[in-house]
């Protein structure tokens, strides 16, 4: 046994991210794939957030004219389906087609082709989106688009909506064929000993986003094939002389299970990060998968607490209230199972934890006025204010979007090989932090003195103090973010080495070299917990493990 | 004192957060909605009040075990050596917080439903029926007694006031005859959507002399801000003699233009 052997670096496969572009282009790795899916999310964060930055100019003050409220109306709709369809989703698939395959001692994911594919279709669906801004203006009418507003007799001047419908079409195949993928990856491919019972909590988290997904993403790409049929050969589905409130019901029953596939993932990262820093295992490992499949089956039976003020039944309106409700029970659990975890811990605040407890103070703050919303009475107050503004972003800035920055400082040193540095991480999450509640705490005031949202302007005088602070907030934000953009292109190129297992974490992926080789793992480590590396850390196996093994054993 | 300086932020930014939460919950420094003055506004307001009083105990239980985690547990504090127990899970507690907060929605759902029950059903004793019609962009309010205001939308915030007498229920029926539109008055109740295609009901009854502002809640195209809404509210006599006025105005000059 020669103690000072050490592996060589495939050379294709080196730390630095400039690799010769065909690779890039033709690759079927799951690991390039899934860094360009990230490379590809934070690229829209970054447009959807200048988007957002002209919006909030625009309100900073009463009257203002920053932009027309036709240019305004376009920016609410390209900000916001920039951020949901082609950041959160996109990135969370990115780093689960990173992670999941080591994660579960996988070499790749199981249809490697169809992942190439899957991850070319989000550039031309962006594309198509970003198309309609030269075709006379893109989608003017929220990234939910209501009907009757798509349609022809209100739209005749451009063909922005039309860009929209075929960019959500083509994003919707992408999305189940990723999420067809990730389940046959997970239920086919995983380790010897890797049973279902010791599957991290990331992948179970991403076998509930993917059911999800699969579920959901066909009603969607069907309500935008009738927009389509409406706007182009002239039936009457959603128009005025149709019933434009279907529309809504086939939306929703996408757009909320979305909330929770833009959620689930971090909740996974949630789960992974606070145990490996707190040095406790996770707390109700049973329970808090059964609290992801209840999310995933009640996440499918709310879709009509976004529509309470459009005249239904108020009985059918009580059972969305009651399904709403519940869902905060599994969160609940996820929540306190979280908090027992740590609680008795010794927990290292390294910048993942921070954004992890970031993340669960702002969290709960979006949970708690979801109840607010789920309560039909007072809904019909809140309902299409800027109160759900603050919400929505308590639940997808401060839930999603802080998970995915615990999650790149957590993985970012097993993809780069070299650590994010931490004094410009520790700037990252405060500025990040203070510049978030800065901006959305307010913001639940503004909506109940009875601000709508999506409107271009105001007159009323008595917003506009609160919307300057708001605003000012939000170039905190950037600000944030752009220290965050820094510190990822330095430390690529010269941060810290990592070594392979930089946290003394829990799961396979530290067990291989950062960044991982073609075929992540020289020989893939025995699997006897849900903890498989720190098992073999503390039975001592570990040293022996990272020496190449001459004769490869196959268990 | 690095530690105790990140310590003492979390506890300043937190207090602030329980305080601004609070204060909006409670209706204190920041106001919760305008003072409702139709009932069914008050009892939105009252059943607020009623989900905020567990809201804001969660809240400060959770933020305050969180904040005490961050403190306690934080492994520059505890002593060398500290290796935590290795617990798995712990049954009764599990279930405890599954329990426990079941109760607390589903009691949040009964009393929300009895309001529902309550405020939102059709109305059937109001013989006074004005129908909100929406359009792009603007409102028309047809009277029973046969004349239409129209209501076109302007930024500058002096939209044609929508007059109701005072003391009396009136039946709101809405209309949608282009996109959707939402009626939405915060001092006087929620918001209601005017859909083409079918027609939405709401009502309000107003015991005080006043006006209050409102606004098109639903993205109608570029007009949407424009959509303002003035409610004023008159007493019998001035009530009557308004509306004298108006059926005189729209003899004279005709209908002007059927919507």
């Amino acid at each position: 046994m020669a103690a000072t052997h050490v592996l060589p670096r495939p050379k294709a496969y080196d730390d630095t991210f400039w690799k010769p572009i065909t690779l890039w282009l033709t690759t079927t790795d799951h690991k390039l794939i899934g860094i360009m899916y990230m490379v590809t999310g934070v690229l829209s964060f970054v447009i959807g957030g200048i988007f957002a930055l002209v919006i909030r100019l625009q309100l900073s003050q009463p009257n203002l004219k920053v932009v027309d409220p036709e240019t305004y109306n376009q920016l609410i709709s390209a900000h916001g389906v920039t951020m949901i369809f082609f950041f959160v989703t996109i990135f969370l698939t990115g780093i689960a087609n990173y992670m999941v395959p080591i994660m579960i001692g996988a070499r790749d994911m199981a249809f490697p082709r169809v992942n190439l594919l899957g991850f070319w279709l989000v550039p031309v669906s962006i594309i198509l989106y970003y198309s309609g801004f030269f075709t006379g203006g893109a989608l003017n009418a929220g990234w939910t688009g209501y009907a009757p507003l798509t349609e022809k007799a209100y739209q005749s001047h451009s063909l922005g909506v039309d860009f929209w419908a075929m960019s959500i079409i083509v994003w919707a195949i992408s999305g189940i064929m990723a999420s067809t993928n990730f389940l046959t990856t997970i239920v086919a491919l995983r380790a010897p000993g890797m049973k279902l019972t010791r599957l991290p909590l990331f992948v179970w988290a991403q076998i509930s986003t993917s059911i999800l997904l699969l579920v959901v993403g066909a009603p969607l790409a069907a309500a935008m094939i009738l927009v389509e049929f409406d706007r182009q050969l002239g039936t009457q589905f959603f128009t005025t002389q149709g019933r434009p409130v279907l529309y809504q019901h086939l939306f929703w029953f996408f757009g909320h299970p979305e909330v929770y596939i833009m959620i689930l993932p971090g909740f996974g990262m949630i789960s992974e990060i606070i145990p490996v820093f707190a040095r406790k295992p996770i707390f109700g490992y049973m329970s808090m998968v059964a609290a992801l499949f209840g999310i995933v089956f009640l996440s499918m039976t709310v879709w009509a607490h976004h529509m309470f003020t459009v005249g239904m039944n108020t009985y059918v309106e009580g059972f969305f209230m009651l399904m709403t409700m519940l869902i905060a029970v599994p969160t609940g659990i996820k929540f306190f199972n979280w908090i027992a975890t740590a609680w008795w811990g010794s927990i290292e605040f390294t910048v993942p934890m921070k954004f992890v407890f970031g993340f669960l103070a702002t969290f709960l703050i979006g949970g708690i006025t979801g109840v607010y919303l789920a309560s039909v009475p007072v809904d019909t107050q809140l309902h299409q204010s800027y109160y759900v503004v603050a919400h929505l972003h308590y639940v997808l800035f401060g839930g999603s979007v802080f998970t995915i920055f615990a999650g790149i400082y957590y993985w970012f040193p097993k993809i780069t090989g070299r650590l994010l540095n931490r004094t410009l991480g520790e700037w990252n999450f405060w500025t990040l932090f203070i510049g978030f509640n800065g901006t959305f705490l307010i913001m639940h005031t503004l909506g109940l003195e009875g601000m709508p949202r999506r409107i271009a302007t105001y007159t009323n005088e008595a917003w506009a103090a609160t919307n300057l602070i708001i605003t000012m907030s939000s170039f905190l934000i950037a600000f944030s973010v752009l220290l965050f953009l820094i510190n990822v292109v330095r430390s690529w190129n010269g941060g810290e080495i990592a070594g392979d297992d930089p946290w003394q974490a829990n799961t396979l992926e530290w067990a291989t070299t950062s960044p991982p080789p073609p075929y992540n793992f020289e020989r893939v480590p025995p699997v006897r917990s849900f903890m498989p590396l720190r098992d073999l850390r503390e039975s001592g196996e570990l040293e022996a493990e990272t020496q190449p093994t001459p004769v490869p054993t196959h268990a | 004192m690095r530690v105790t300086l990140r310590a003492a932020l979390w506890t300043f930014g937190l207090v602030l957060a329980a305080l601004l939460v609070s204060s909006c919950g409670i209706g204190g420094l920041s106001p919760i909605f305008p003072t409702p003055v139709s009932p069914n506004g008050k009892d939105i307001y009252d059943t607020y009040i009623g989900i905020s009083v567990p809201a804001i105990i969660i809240f400060i239980g959770v933020e305050a075990s969180l904040l005490w985690v961050v403190i306690k547990y934080r492994r520059s504090r505890l002593p060398a050596g500290y290796v935590p127990p290795q617990i798995h899970g712990n049954n009764r507690l599990e279930i405890a917080w599954t329990i426990a907060p079941l109760i607390v929605v589903l009691s949040i759902v009964v009393y929300s439903f009895a309001e529902l029950q309550k405020d939102f059903q059709p109305v059937s004793a109001s013989n006074y029926t004005i129908v909100v019609s929406g359009h792009q962009f603007g409102w028309n309010y047809t009277y029973p007694e046969g004349f239409t205001i129209h209501s076109e939308g302007t930024l500058a915030g002096d939209v044609t006031p929508f007059v109701v007498p005072t003391h009396r229920l009136i039946r709101l029926e809405f209309q949608g005859t282009d996109v959707i539109h939402s009626w939405w008055v915060p001092a006087i109740s929620g918001k209601t959507d005017a859909v083409p295609g079918y027609d939405n009901f709401s009502w309000l009854k107003i015991d005080t002399v006043g006006k209050w502002r409102g606004e098109c809640a639903e993205l109608c195209g570029v007009g949407h801000a424009t959509m303002q809404i003035i409610v004023q509210s008159m007493d019998e006599a001035a009530f009557n003699s308004w509306v004298y006025q108006q059926r005189a105005a729209q003899n004279t000059a005709g209908s002007p233009s059927p919507s």
